[in-house]
């Protein structure tokens, strides 16, 4: 089947939520780091559910996946993908798709997650997530690679906001717009991060809000919260997304707003760099639920 | 309007080329200059690819000290970028670039701590090598035994050096202030780094037993290999060596490799 039929399905088919096996967790839980594994396994502490960057464990029989295995029993898992260059021209790399399958297949996860963004091409790899041009275009490119990966999956994914530095002459829409129409077009989830969101519209000038409103509520599956930091060049000042710290207190004001819009969902503490105790990471997650009950209960 | 292959062409080559000028038409300004924001990307860039780097070769990093490493990282990513969606295993190719860097200098020992360092990573991840029985060579009669050739096992992996570079190894692995003094002089080193139950050994080896296992890995019979060995030390015992050996689990499938004769 081409690429252009399997789009063309997907924009007349009714784009509706496809169930997952997995149980969707009631707590916030944290992003698991290779320095957590041993800690994790020995004193399995109160979390409810664990999300791995997915790559780190590509390989069966590798150290680092025969320890995923052991945790798995003891906590739901949702696992976030940082590699599959999903906006990228270049094609998809078949011996990662394979290896992202055989993941899923052996880890029976509540999420499959990748980002609206791209990150190689012509064969050589960033490894960040670099941000794409809302064109039709890119949209379309975008919506068929999604439906390719989540055929292969069979399973819906959902597709994270990033964080970015810099914005397109040539976008033709606004990111939201973008994200809805992908949403549309590809019937994948969204994972709203909250604190992307937070230091893009701090970057670019766009209002938070007007973003929140703009993405179909019923479409937003999962939250990330994160920490941030400012730079200062000349006179400017420009947030960088460093996953380096606690989460900052305006980005859990945005995260109240986005509760009250999409209600609560299962939402996650990231931290990628000066990774703390575990103790932090599960104190943080700890905040997200009493943030998150806090908002109930008024609205209750 | 590019097509957006053209536009991640020309973000790909003020990326990693260093040369934006493609890409400057394309990007709003927003109040800061556009090589500003294309800085914040490319120390992304770096900074991933330094510290997946580093953790790969702490040693290198721990000899030649931060500053440097850094410029390591850069100049090898300039040469050899990531061409996957991940970054295990980017430093493959990091000993051989640093010989060639080091060719000449009095630093041509990095190179050889480097592959010591990949081998270790590699074989982290390696099958483990368990022992074999030396009885399964009685399957096989006595005169043949010049014929027999062996495989060495995936889980191990021969490292030579002309320099002490075990030692050198062994005395940066702790966090602690390295007060020791190793003359460079004191090679050479012959491991065998083996995946083994607990993980990973490094074994330093009598030189006539490495060569014989570097000519049984090369393919040559058991005849060969006990000559070769013998050039290296003429102290050489075959039957101890292919003890060590089995005991290691270094060699499997044994097998008579005639010549055919036609």
């Amino acid at each position: 089947m081409s690429a252009g039929t399997t789009l063309a399905r997907h924009l007349t088919a009714p784009t509706g939520e496809r169930p997952s096996t997995a149980r969707k967790p009631q707590h916030a839980g944290i992003g698991l780091r290779a320095q957590h594994h041993l800690e994790l396994l020995e004193k399995r502490p109160q979390v409810e559910w664990l999300e791995v960057h997915c790559e780190d464990y590509f390989g069966r029989g590798r150290p680092q996946r025969r320890v995923l295995e052991k945790i798995r029993p003891h906590y739901s898992l949702s696992l976030h993908s940082v590699g599959l260059s999903l906006g990228s021209t270049d094609p998809l790399r078949p011996e990662h798709l394979r290896e992202l399958a055989q993941l899923v297949r052996d880890l029976d996860p509540i999420f499959v997650s990748e980002h609206l963004s791209w990150s190689s091409i012509d064969g050589r790899f960033a490894n960040d997530l670099l941000p794409l041009p809302y064109t039709e275009e890119a949209l379309h490119h975008m919506a068929t690679r999604v439906c390719e990966v989540q055929e292969l999956l069979k399973r819906q994914i959902l597709i994270e906001n990033v964080s970015s530095y810099l914005r397109f002459t040539c976008s033709e829409v606004s990111e939201w717009e973008f994200l809805a129409a992908l949403v549309r077009q590809s019937g994948c989830g969204i994972l709203l991060d909250v604190n992307n969101l937070y230091v893009s519209a701090s970057n670019h000038g766009f209002d938070a809000c007007t973003y929140l409103e703009g993405v179909p509520a019923s479409a937003v599956q999962e939250f990330h919260l994160a920490g941030h930091v400012a730079r200062r060049i000349g006179q400017h000042e420009i947030l960088i997304d460093s996953h380096s710290a606690h989460v900052s207190e305006a980005v859990w004001e945005l995260f109240g707003v986005a509760v009250r819009r999409f209600g609560a969902r299962p939402t996650l503490i990231e931290w990628d760099t000066d990774i703390p105790a575990l103790e932090v990471l599960i104190a943080e997650a700890a905040k997200a639920d009493r943030a998150g009950e806090a908002l109930h209960a008024v609205a209750a | 309007m590019p097509s957006l292959r053209e536009l991640q062409q020309h973000f790909g080559t003020a990326l990693f080329d260093n040369a934006p000028d493609t890409l400057l038409p394309w990007i709003c300004s927003d109040g800061l200059d556009v090589e500003s924001r294309l800085r914040i990307y490319r120390n992304n860039l770096h900074g991933s690819f330094r510290k997946a780097l580093a953790l790969e070769f702490p040693v290198i990093q721990r000899l030649v000290g931060d500053d440097y490493f850094h410029q390591l990282a850069l100049d090898f990513q300039a040469n050899h970028p990531s061409r996957s969606g991940n970054l295990l295993q980017i430093g493959r190719r990091f000993p051989q670039f640093l010989s060639g860097l080091m060719e000449g200098t009095p630093y041509g020992y990095l190179s050889d701590v480097a592959a010591l360092e990949w081998a270790y990573q590699e074989y982290m991840e390696a099958p483990r090598a368990t022992p074999i029985d030396a009885s399964i060579l009685l399957q096989f009669s006595r005169d043949t035994y010049p014929e027999l050739s062996f495989t060495l096992h995936p889980g191990c992996q021969l490292v030579r050096s002309a320099y002490p570079v075990l030692r050198i190894w062994q005395v940066n692995q702790s966090e602690a202030a390295v007060t020791e003094i190793i003359d460079l002089a004191s090679g050479p080193d012959h491991i065998l780094v083996r995946r083994g139950t607990d993980g990973v050994e490094l074994h330093r080896l009598p030189h006539g037993d490495f060569a014989l296992l570097l000519a049984l890995a090369n393919g040559a019979t058991l005849w060969d290999a006990y000559d070769a060995a013998f050039d290296a030390d003429d102290r050489f015992d075959g039957g101890d060596a292919l003890r060590r050996a089995f005991a290691l689990g270094v060699l499997i499938e044994p097998r008579i490799s005639r010549q055919a004769t036609s």
